[in-house]
């Protein structure tokens, strides 16, 4: 069925189960097009990169207005603790965009629709904080669950809460991302299913197709502003847990 | 290469490569000062979200709570499948996970301070935190 909206995220083995140690792997579209997001970014920041000139061609200044905007983002949310994870930052947020927007071409399947995808890199995140804070602070990064100034009859319940919320952002970060993607799509290919079947109606039909037209135009436009939006949130707020790990005293 | 004639024109010019040094001596020092005080007020984090659009922020606060009680949930119900208490864990972390997205939420607004900051033994009060030294 063409009008199924469904249909652009099946997972399709594009070259057949390899068996490797008893697990059941093969090469995927969703590989495929994680390979891809992977291979643009480097090709274009390599391409931005090549000449080095004084004065920046149009190539090289979207390279450096892409550096400039996470570097900037990592110093004032980190601080200047936070160059060592820069280049996290700046893989993630690339590696997140470039999929979105690959995501928008036609018959191109998108990675970030996956809540494995998604949840992968946010479970990374959130591990990478507990490592992080532990091997700063040590054990007492533990003392972040358990609010001072509280009488103790209600401290159990406000650890719990604060273990609780701890727990979630993973969640937050990856659903948030997925969700976006996944509902976008969705109705993008619902809007022109729309036209397509109006438009099969006759004279009328197609007088009725100007409005979901019109609809799937101005979505595909806020499609675009959501895939670099949700770039960005996933890496600013990859720098606010970081900053939970790195920032501690007074 | 602009040479930067801010000398007295009376007196014989250094040559072109030294005064262009000095130009440029001049301009490091001062990209060197600009860059130091961007430092100073950056030291204090900003863990607010000022830059992203309405439509982000509210999609942010919504999902948090969201994530909130289903990680609460989740908890309460792998609680039960341990031990056997069906559906009291499920109640209780439930309640609790509802507490915790209402704490996200406000967090996600900057209503309430990071967990961050309880980590030092005695917070200083908030006026007290701009003259430490924080380099």
């Amino acid at each position: 069925m063409a009008n199924d909206p469904i249909h652009q995220f099946q997972i399709q083995e594009l070259a057949g189960p390899f068996h490797i140690g008893g697990y059941e792997i093969s090469f995927t579209n969703s590989a495929l097009f994680m390979g891809i997001s992977v291979a643009t970014v480097t090709l274009i920041l390599l391409a931005a990169a090549a000449r080095g000139a004084l004065v920046p061609g149009r190539l090289q200044s979207v390279g450096e207005l892409w550096y400039e905007f996470i570097h900037n983002m990592v110093k004032n949310v980190l601080g200047p603790e936070g160059k060592p994870f820069f280049p996290l930052v700046f893989s993630l947020f690339s590696f997140v965009l470039v999929a979105n927007m690959l995501g928008m071409f036609p018959y191109f399947f998108t990675v970030t629709s996956h809540v494995v995808v998604t949840a992968s890199l946010a479970v990374f995140v959130v591990a990478l904080v507990v490592v992080v804070g532990i091997a700063k602070h040590g054990l007492g990064w533990f003392k972040l669950f358990v609010p001072h100034g509280v009488p103790g009859v209600i401290l159990p319940f406000i650890s719990l809460i604060e273990i609780i919320s701890f727990l979630s952002r993973p969640v937050s970060l990856g659903l948030r991302l997925f969700g976006n993607m996944l509902a976008g799509h969705i109705v993008l290919k619902v809007f022109a299913g729309f036209v397509v079947s109006l438009g099969a109606l006759g004279f009328g039909g197609i007088l009725g197709a100007v409005a979901p037209l019109a609809m799937a135009v101005a979505l595909t436009a806020l499609e675009f502003l959501v895939a670099f939006l949700q770039a960005f949130v996933f890496a600013i707020l990859t720098c606010v847990y970081l900053n939970d790990a790195l920032h501690t005293h007074h | 290469m602009t040479k930067r004639n801010d000398d007295e024109p009376g007196k014989n010019p250094p040559p072109p490569e030294l005064g262009d040094l000095s130009a440029r001596l001049k301009d490091l020092s001062g990209r060197i000062a600009a860059e130091k005080s961007e430092h100073a007020e950056s030291a204090k984090p900003s863990a607010s979200l000022q830059g992203a659009t309405g439509f982000a922020k509210g999609y942010r606060l919504a999902s948090e709570f969201v994530a909130g009680t289903l990680v609460g949930g989740l908890v309460g119900y792998g609680f039960d499948w341990l031990f056997g208490t069906l559906p009291f864990g499920l109640i209780i972390f439930l309640l609790l996970g509802f507490g915790a997205g209402i704490l996200n939420m406000a967090r996600a607004g900057n209503r309430v301070p990071p967990a961050q900051e309880r980590l030092g033994s005695n917070p200083p009060p908030k006026a007290a935190l701009d003259d430490e030294e924080e380099d």
